[in-house]
């Protein structure tokens, strides 16, 4: 057989390669895996997407299939959202709070961390690892507690503020250890060199380590952000005026009125935070998962 | 002594920051004393949740490492086809799709599976149902029984998780040199013996933090069981983290509510002090 073949190929050769197909199936066997997975994880985004631009009743039809619609696609949802719900006052309070969350998590994690990263003495990695170990700390031990102390310390419950002051407490122990990990790589030996130069200490950091740190600081900003956009507890226990929610907590309370479900709203207004939360996880999910596994991986 | 003070306020500043929380739930803890653990231990709606709590945590970690431990494998071979074929740009889309579920925020991605396990127009009953005829009327109403809701409460915890697992599990397959697979193959060892004999090992650090992480997030989460069901039909999907919320913000009975999570506690320690271990360990070799 095998004499078959070499006695065949100049014959066979005539440009084109002959098929390989164990390649081949085991391609095919890769895709076929891969539209399962991909089936699997986007399952139920199709259906909120589905539900964000069909008719009401398209939803409840049973003439209608319900990967389909028969009556013309509608953008009401999304302008009744606008238009007759707080939807654009919460999305402007989760932007308000998301951004004062990741301004003072990076006022704290930035010298933090550099602390962390080029303090010699011998509790300096200890204390980084008990840091993170508090970020193991989930908030349903803290809630109850935090309700309390942000109630009758600061006086804040039912603001947004009262979330701006508690999400702290989970966003600065992951990126301070993001940013003790970024700070550890960049070599000692820049800034010594910047001293050498006739820098001081301030500008040493300020001219040399912070411009090369840029990216670690992006993804320290962006997870202050995805964290503080995932939460769900401490909003629902902290903040009940409609003009004082966030996203996350908005949608569930105000788009459900009794038993009646808004569908298409809630679609659609879930979608779109979702959305853009998930692309800019999906842009530093390498340094998530860096920073989880601590390291471990190099 | 000026590179001391210069970075030493600062450092001090977050590590009080970052350690009041922890505080916090300790003096929490001294007001509570002993009477309310040991009044916890006679309610039977507390048992409920925390059996709830492990079967969810336990059936949930299970699902998730065999999709998970796949998809990883999966990634992995196509990392290596599509790099040299269609460029590594290709399989970044294709991760980030794949990666929705664990990406979105859980409380909007929710919706989707609430809207699946609606009672009425449940789209998994009417294709199964109505279109395929694998179930028979009646059928099963998702949220209304409780078996069905712990059913489609553990669903939705494996979905919003594999695409986790997976990440950490190839994070772990990527730092394991090509040749260590050629030998394994060479000497003839087959896919279950390279797992269990070279990968396991090697990746073992890595993967034992990833389940901490992941066993702690799925216990405490709240926003699943809240949404999906929030306890009901009448408390039989209750976990540790719904009770806390319903009877100390709910119920008032903030003492009450404080022990049902603080009950979390002792495992999560457990579970802090393996990763203690984990890495020191790490740092001495």
């Amino acid at each position: 057989m095998s004499a078959q073949a070499v006695a065949r190929r100049p014959i066979a050769d005539t440009g084109r390669r002959p098929i390989n197909w164990r390649r081949t199936r085991r391609l095919t066997g890769l895709m076929v895996a891969l539209l399962f997975f991909l089936f699997l994880a986007f399952f139920p985004i199709f259906f909120m997407i589905h539900g964000a631009f069909v008719a009401d009743y398209d939803l409840i039809d049973p003439s209608v299939s319900p990967f389909w619609f028969s009556r013309p696609l509608t953008l009401t949802h999304l302008t009744y959202l606008f238009d007759h719900t707080n939807f654009v006052v919460w999305a402007k309070n989760s932007a308000v709070v998301s951004g004062a969350v990741v301004a003072i998590t990076l006022v704290v994690c930035l010298p933090g961390g550099y602390a962390l990263a080029r303090l010699r003495f011998a509790g300096a990695q200890n204390i980084g690892i008990a840091i993170f170990m508090t970020y193991l700390v989930p908030p349903i031990l803290l809630f109850l507690p935090l309700v309390q102390i942000v109630g009758n310390v600061f006086n804040l419950l039912n603001t947004k503020w009262a979330l701006v002051l508690v999400y702290p407490t989970f966003t600065i122990p992951f990126c301070l250890w993001l940013m003790m990990g970024f700070f550890r790589r960049i070599p000692i030996e820049i800034e010594e060199a910047a001293l050498v130069d006739g820098c001081n200490r301030w500008q040493a950091v300020w001219h040399v380590v912070l411009p090369v740190s840029v990216p670690g600081i992006l993804t320290a900003a962006i997870f202050a952000f995805t964290l503080s956009m995932q939460d769900f507890i401490y909003a629902l226990v902290m903040v009940s005026p409609s003009a004082e929610k966030v996203l996350t907590i908005g949608i569930p309370t105000e788009l459900i009125r009794g038993d009646v479900f808004y569908w298409g709203e809630l679609f659609t207004a879930a979608l779109i935070p979702a959305v853009v939360v998930a692309t800019l996880y999906n842009f530093f999910l390498d340094y998530f998962v860096e920073g989880i596994t601590g390291g471990a991986i190099k | 002594m000026y590179i001391l003070l210069l970075v030493g306020y600062p450092f001090f500043l977050a590590l009080y920051f970052s350690l009041s929380s922890v505080t916090v739930a300790g003096g929490d803890n001294g007001y509570v004393g002993l009477s309310n653990f040991l009044q916890l231990g006679e309610d039977p709606q507390f048992w409920t949740a925390f059996l709830n709590s492990w079967v969810f945590t336990f059936v949930g970690e299970i699902g998730k490492a065999v999709l998970g431990i796949s998809l990883a494998f999966l990634l992995l071979a196509l990392l290596r086809e599509a790099r040299s074929r269609f460029g590594r740009g290709s399989v970044w889309v294709i991760r980030g799709l794949i990666m929705i579920p664990w990406t979105m925020p859980i409380s909007l991605a929710i919706w989707g599976w609430k809207w699946m396990y609606d009672p009425q127009f449940s789209v998994i009953n009417r294709v199964l149902g109505d279109w395929l005829h694998v179930m028979q009327h009646p059928y099963p109403d998702w949220l209304g029984d409780p078996l069905f809701t712990r059913i489609a409460i553990v669903a939705v915890i494996i979905w919003k998780g594999f695409p986790f697992t997976a990440v950490i599990v190839l994070a772990g397959l990527t730092s394991i040199p090509q040749d260590i697979f050629d030998a394994a193959k060479v000497d003839g060892a087959g896919w279950l013996r390279t797992w269990h004999y070279v990968i396991t090992p090697m990746i073992a650090p890595i993967l034992f933090i990833g389940l901490i992480f992941d066993v702690t997030y799925t216990l405490a989460d709240v926003t699943i069981v809240y949404l999906l069901s929030n306890g009901g039909p009448y408390g039989t999907t209750e976990i540790l983290p719904t009770i806390a919320y319903h009877t100390g913000i709910q119920g008032g009975n903030l003492s009450h509510g404080a022990a049902d999570a603080l009950v979390l506690f002792p495992f999560l320690l457990i579970a802090m002090v393996f990763f203690l271990r984990l890495l020191y360990r790490r740092q001495e070799a």
